[in-house]
């Protein structure tokens, strides 16, 4: 059974639609990411599922059960907040043991509970420090604290790492990443950057404008994106304009098998990411008009035979690579995905 | 004083230290430069025994001494003569027998009989008593009322600003007026305390006449006075608070009325205590309510109050070295008041 879903929800803002007929099922134990542009209504998804904003239409269930209605106080949600909202009038461990307090757990119980749980980030030492005085990869373990210690249905975190440096950033991903593994905990992580949710969540859910645009597993969503806007939110992405006839792929300077069988037949977009263009041999001529140097590897636009765009990723053991020179490329079958949408 | 003036000339960009040193450099203060300084060796000019002193003095006490405290002393001496000289003139003047006008104060003979006085004086421990439930009960009203108005306007209500000046208006009228004012409030036959209370059948009471009531119709008075001004400090503490906070009490399981009491409220604890400091300053000098509810230096029975009473001791039965006494003993309460103050401020470096 699902842990916890959605189902059609819908909320308004005035005139403002905000989600529009949204449905995500995350399962027991599972994370799931939301990722999407500002504004695309990932956090009002978020608040909905807390029970901050009231839905418009459709059904908010926790392990089958409606509740829509029930206000955030009673849904024993933990959350993560983007600016971690610590109470500075009261100690780290007053800030954990605040919810299961709440809860009118047993003094001793939720001391014991707060107590294990900074052992388990790691921030013990931290227990009697004020939060005004902690570095923000201190603050965002307490908020994680915080939010675990009431035994959550659900664990929402809301954009945890916008303001951290990207070193730290790239830590703690792992970090929490593996804990949120090993706590088995059922958590719904809005994002807005898709590396964080490719590398932490088991599934995501992509939105833009309000709309659930796929959903899927993060290699899913990466190499058989449903449309173009996951094609070119997820990642780096080529569209190029084809024709499809008969199972072959006709780029216009070279003809391709498609990728298994077809449903389109005629005009088509479909997508090569990047790293799938094999550089260096093939049949393709490529003209290099940028060049971007980025440490592991060097990002390259070219122009094919036709005058469309094609990005490609070099790798540095190439050479010396200036703009102008000519490339031959390649590309397999199996590396193309036809865009079935038009979205 | 000094420290004052330190931060003084280091905001207008001056080093606080000897810049004899700096000799010629560019200067950030509009052009302004000191001729006093230590001339340049091999300088052809002779200073003069004025600028030596000059020079002298600006090298002990930091640059500029002698040139800035045209600026600063001319109101240095008037506060030192007219706010700390009358304090201390008035301390001597508690410790003499000085009864009015006819003669001088006789400084030869200073005790402080005045003091044991007042000790003995029923009518001063009941003006003490009644100065300490006024400042307490006022003030601890005037929070609970100011915070309830600031919480209920910070929910979001419709017509929020005019609420805002609705409750602050009070605030601005003089104790004259809003003695006048309630004074046909509280009037025994035709106020409208008395009509409303007559309507569910109580009273009528007479607010101004009961020495058990009296004081607290006044507390009340001045609390419906002042209840906007704590509303607007706890408003601007309430806004200083993010959403999150709120948010992440509700998750935590939290009531609205234990996420005020234990995550909100204690949060508030620096408008609480500037709040409440001024509203004891305010208790304190409530000398111009009393006076204009009566109209002379006698207050209602049970109203008297440390400030009323030092006047009339002073201006009505002529005894100025008493008057002068309970002034200290008032000053002393002011003290105990903003002594703490501010050394919490200085503790949190806002001083």
């Amino acid at each position: 059974m699902s842990e916890v879903s959605l189902d059609n929800v819908t909320k308004r803002f005035d005139s403002t639609v905000a989600v529009n007929d949204v449905s995500i099922d995350i399962d027991d134990g599972e994370v799931m990411g939301i990722v999407g542009p500002s504004g695309c209504g990932k956090t009002t998804a978020l608040r909905l599922v807390a029970g901050f904003e009231t839905v418009s239409e459709g059904t908010v269930r926790y392990d089958g059960e409606d509740v829509t209605h029930i206000p955030p106080e009673n849904r024993n949600v933990g959350l993560v907040f983007q600016s971690y909202a610590l109470f500075n009038n009261m100690t780290v461990l007053q800030n954990v043991t605040f919810g299961p307090k709440m809860h009118d757990v047993g003094k001793e119980e939720r001391r014991d509970r707060a107590c294990e749980l900074l052992e388990l980030l790691d921030i013990e030492e931290l227990a009697d420090r004020n939060p005004k005085t902690l570095s923000g990869g201190q603050q965002q373990r307490v908020g994680l604290a915080r939010a675990l210690a009431i035994e959550p249905h659900i664990l929402l975190l809301d954009e945890p790492m916008t303001g951290l440096d990207a070193k730290l950033k790239q830590t703690l991903r792992q970090e929490l990443g593996q804990l949120l593994d090993d706590l088995e905990v059922t958590t719904l992580y809005v994002t807005h950057d898709q590396e964080q949710a490719m590398s932490m969540c088991d599934r995501i859910a992509v939105m833009n404008d309000g709309h659930l645009e796929q959903i899927g597993t993060p290699s899913e969503i990466y190499e058989q994106p449903a449309n173009e806007f996951v094609a070119g939110f997820i990642g780096t992405a080529n569209l190029l304009e084809v024709t499809i006839e008969d199972e072959q792929v006709s780029f216009g300077f070279t003809e391709l098998d498609a990728p298994g069988p077809q449903r389109v037949d005629g005009t088509a977009t479909v997508m090569i990411r990047p790293d799938d263009v094999r550089v260096g041999e093939g049949p393709v001529s490529v003209e290099i008009t940028n060049l971007f140097y980025q440490g592991e590897h060097i990002q390259a636009t070219g122009l094919l035979p036709d005058g469309q765009k094609l990005t490609l990723r070099l790798d540095r053991s190439l050479g010396d690579v200036t703009t102008g020179d000519s490339l031959s490329i390649a590309f397999d079958p199996d590396d193309i995905h036809v865009i079935e949408s038009t979205r | 004083m000094f420290d004052l003036y330190r931060r003084l000339s280091g905001a207008l960009g001056r080093s606080s230290g000897n810049d004899n040193a700096s000799g010629n450099e560019a200067r950030t203060d509009g052009g302004v430069v000191s001729d006093r300084s230590v001339p340049e060796p091999g300088s052809e000019s002779d200073p003069g025994p004025l600028a030596r002193v000059g020079a002298a003095v600006d090298r002990r006490l930091g640059s500029d001494f002698l040139e800035s405290s045209l600026f600063w002393l001319p109101p240095f001496l008037l506060i030192a003569l007219f706010v700390y000289g009358a304090i201390i003139w008035n301390l001597l003047i508690s410790l003499t027998d000085y009864r009015g006008f006819a003669n001088a104060p006789d400084y030869g003979n200073l005790d402080f009989e005045m003091y044991t006085r007042a000790l003995a004086d029923p009518g001063f421990i009941d003006a003490a008593v009644n100065t300490l439930i006024l400042l307490v009960a006022f003030t601890g009203a005037t929070l609970a009322v100011g915070l309830l108005l600031a919480i209920l306007i910070d929910r979001g209500i419709r017509f929020e600003n005019a609420f805002r000046t609705i409750y602050l208006l009070p605030m601005s009228l003089s104790f004259v007026v809003t003695a006048q004012f309630w004074l046909w409030m509280y009037n025994f036959n035709n106020g409208i305390v008395n009509l409303l209370l007559g309507t569910v059948g109580i009273g009528p009471i007479s607010f101004l006449g009961d020495q058990t009531i009296v004081l607290w119709a006044v507390i009340f008075a001045l609390m419906w006075q002042f209840s906007g001004y704590a509303m607007v400090v706890y408003l601007a503490g309430l806004r200083a608070i993010p959403t999150e906070h709120y948010e992440a009490a509700q998750v935590d399981g939290a009531s609205t009325l234990k996420m005020y009491w234990r995550v909100i409220i204690p949060q508030l604890k620096g408008a609480t205590i500037s709040a409440a400091v001024v509203l004891m300053v305010f208790g304190m000098k409530a000398f111009d309510f009393l006076y204009s509810l009566v109209g002379g230096y006698r207050p209602p029975n049970g109203a008297d109050i440390l400030a009323t009473k030092m006047v009339r001791e002073a201006y009505a039965n002529l005894n100025w070295a008493y008057g002068a006494a309970i002034a200290i003993v008032l000053f002393g309460m002011a003290l105990a008041v903003i002594g703490p103050y501010l050394v919490y401020e200085y503790r949190r470096n806002n001083l």
